[in-house]
């Protein structure tokens, strides 16, 4: 299980977390949600070490990672992507795909061999060869999540995965990721504002507004919670995308 | 290694050996020093490669590990006999030392690669302009020590007595050899992380990549080849000053790399080949104004300025260098599969 107790973050001042507490475990899908600037990145951020803790711990499996350097928490089995996409474009396809199995101690006959059924089940074995840089946007996305299962995370963290793509795209890649805790056995946790994906795809929700959580459950008792309701959906809770 | 890197390496080494036995064949003397001087420099270029072709970061030091491996055979190599005046203040420890230059240019690598592994791990957690003051400190540190470490250097002055033990022949094989090891480190475990915390550090550090390690594993590599092209230019030349290992030298090296592409080996060696061809040009030609005596005044440094001004055109036009991302094996196949496919 990966366990956030308490955790703030204060950036110069301000605190863009305050005490957030959350649990997911294996074989879940957790949606992260509230308004822009309510910290869903930052907490993100903080979980995987990339801004550091003012309260609270982080810890996988009864571990603390809290305090540990990215890298570490990562090769622990918590991997992220990023809001903006973050592909090696001078890299080719399958070596971006290999880098996450790599970058966790893999050699590279096993990374070949993970990026090669990766990139079968993406679809992008006729890409294998070409340049990050050459890809559409929407695939460029898709790499991405493919390099982080490459890495067999135990934890998957998406930081908006269906950002940018069009509805078509956007429909496969729910595919994709409905399929991934069940195939892989991981717990996976999603930031999207595209509220029609995460209802269709979550199985719990968690609902940041500056810095505090505001409700958490499942799907369907927190899109009736008055003040999700109030500071994220808006009064047409029936509509698919969020007020923010 | 797979069929794209197999075909780099051949197409590359195939150039070098094809030069070798021009120079060898045509036996003209300024041809054959000129070739020399560019094996030894397809060393030091390659060296380059790894670090700062992998990490993308500009490395100034790297010259400096050149002079470490000059001093260090210079010190093994120089006949005992003629120590005493070249180097009078040596100590005893090594001034009755003379190894085969063979054994002294090994040596030179491997000192210049100790000194790298020492002084750089801190450094390696740098990136961006940081990390490249911080390695241009390096050099003025080593350059420093060279030129005041009297009894090892000979201070500022010129340091005589190495034995000529650098011909075509061995050149000519440590190029050979420094080919697939920079191919080799570029495709390896290592390599390649090291090239995707190039493209981006906080993704490659966020997957579990330790940059740093990754990076002062490829800069002690580099300072190898760069002691070891230093000690064999210091086993061509006979003998030489710290100037040797600064700035000028510096901006020859960067600008055969940058005007290649330091993203791939074959931009490495071709950029050597394409400096060298300018550079001798240039060179003759100013000699030959100067002898003409076309101006009033004597040309000096036009060699300097074009090449400059061709690293500039380059950095403007094609900032990935002339060959930026694909290996001339990679290039080879995708135009035969494209050829192929063509009705």
């Amino acid at each position: 299980m990966l366990e956030v107790r308490e955790v703030s973050v204060v950036f110069a001042g301000l605190r863009a977390l305050d005490g957030v507490t959350l649990a997911l475990e294996g074989g879940e899908i957790l949606g992260l949600i509230g308004p822009n600037g309510s910290g869903k990145t930052t907490l993100v951020n903080a979980i995987t070490g990339h801004v550091p803790l003012a309260g609270g711990t982080v810890r996988v499996a009864g571990e603390t990672i809290a305090g540990l350097t990215p890298p570490r928490i990562a090769r622990r089995g918590v991997i992220r992507s990023f809001q903006i996409v973050r592909l090696f474009e001078e890299l080719t396809v399958r070596e971006n795909v290999m880098i996450g199995a790599l970058a966790t101690g893999c050699g590279r006959t096993e990374a070949r061999g993970r990026a090669a059924e990766l990139l079968a089940e993406f679809g992008l074995e006729s890409r294998a060869g070409d340049l990050g840089a050459e890809l559409s946007y929407g695939d460029k996305r898709r790499v991405e999540i493919a390099r982080a299962l490459a890495a067999r995370p135990r934890f998957l963290l998406l930081d908006e995965p269906a950002a940018g793509m069009n509805e078509e795209e956007s429909a496969a890649l729910l595919e994709i990721l409905a399929a991934l805790p069940d195939r892989r056995g991981l717990g996976l946790l999603i930031i999207d504002h595209d509220m029609a994906l995460i209802l269709r795809l979550c199985h719990r929700l968690h609902v940041l507004a500056s810095g505090r959580t505001i409700a958490e459950g499942d799907v369907r008792s927190v899109r009736n919670d008055p003040a999700v309701i109030a500071a994220y959906l808006g009064t047409e809770a029936e509509a698919d995308g969020p007020r923010g | 290694m797979d069929a794209r890197n197999l075909l780099t390496l051949l197409v590359l080494v195939g150039s070098i050996l094809l030069l070798a036995l021009a120079a060898e064949l045509l036996e003209v003397r300024l041809f054959v020093r000129i070739v020399t001087n560019l094996f030894i420099m397809l060393v030091l270029v390659l060296g380059l490669q790894v670090f700062m072709g992998n990490a993308g970061i500009l490395s100034f030091a790297h010259v400096g590990f050149m002079g470490v491996g000059a001093y260090t055979t210079a010190v093994l190599t120089i006949p005992v006999r003629m120590k005493g005046m070249a180097l009078p203040d040596l100590y005893p420890l090594v001034a009755g030392l003379e190894l085969s230059p063979f054994m002294g240019i090994l040596a030179g690598g491997l000192v210049a690669a100790l000194v790298a592994a020492v002084v750089a791990y801190p450094l390696m957690r740098l990136s961006d302009a940081a990390a490249v003051i911080t390695l241009f400190a390096l050099l003025v540190v080593l350059h420093t020590i060279m030129l005041h470490w009297s009894a090892v250097t000979n201070g500022p002055r010129t340091l005589f007595g190495l034995p000529r033990a650098t011909g075509l022949g061995l050149a000519a094989a440590a190029a050979v050899l420094a080919v697939p090891l920079a191919l080799l480190f570029k495709e390896s475990r290592v390599g390649l992380l090291l090239r995707s915390s190039r493209d981006d550090e906080v993704a490659a550090a966020a997957l579990g990549a330790r940059v740093p390690f990754l990076r002062w594993q490829a800069f002690v590599l580099a300072a190898f080849m760069a002691g070891i092209g230093g000690a064999l230019w210091a086993h061509f030349i006979t003998s030489f000053s710290p100037k040797a290992f600064y700035l000028k030298e510096s901006f020859v090296i960067l600008a055969m790399l940058v005007i290649g592409g330091p993203g791939t080996v074959t931009g490495a060696v071709a950029g050597t080949y394409i400096v060298t061809l300018a550079f001798e040009s240039l060179r003759a030609l100013e000699a030959w104004l100067n002898r003409a005596q076309i101006f009033a005044e004597q040309v000096v440094g036009l060699t300097e300025v074009v090449l400059a001004l061709a690293m500039i055109g380059v950095l403007v036009l094609r900032p990935g260098g002339l060959v930026a991302t694909r290996e001339v094996g990679t290039w080879l196949l995708r135009r035969r599969s494209k050829k192929g496919d063509a009705p």
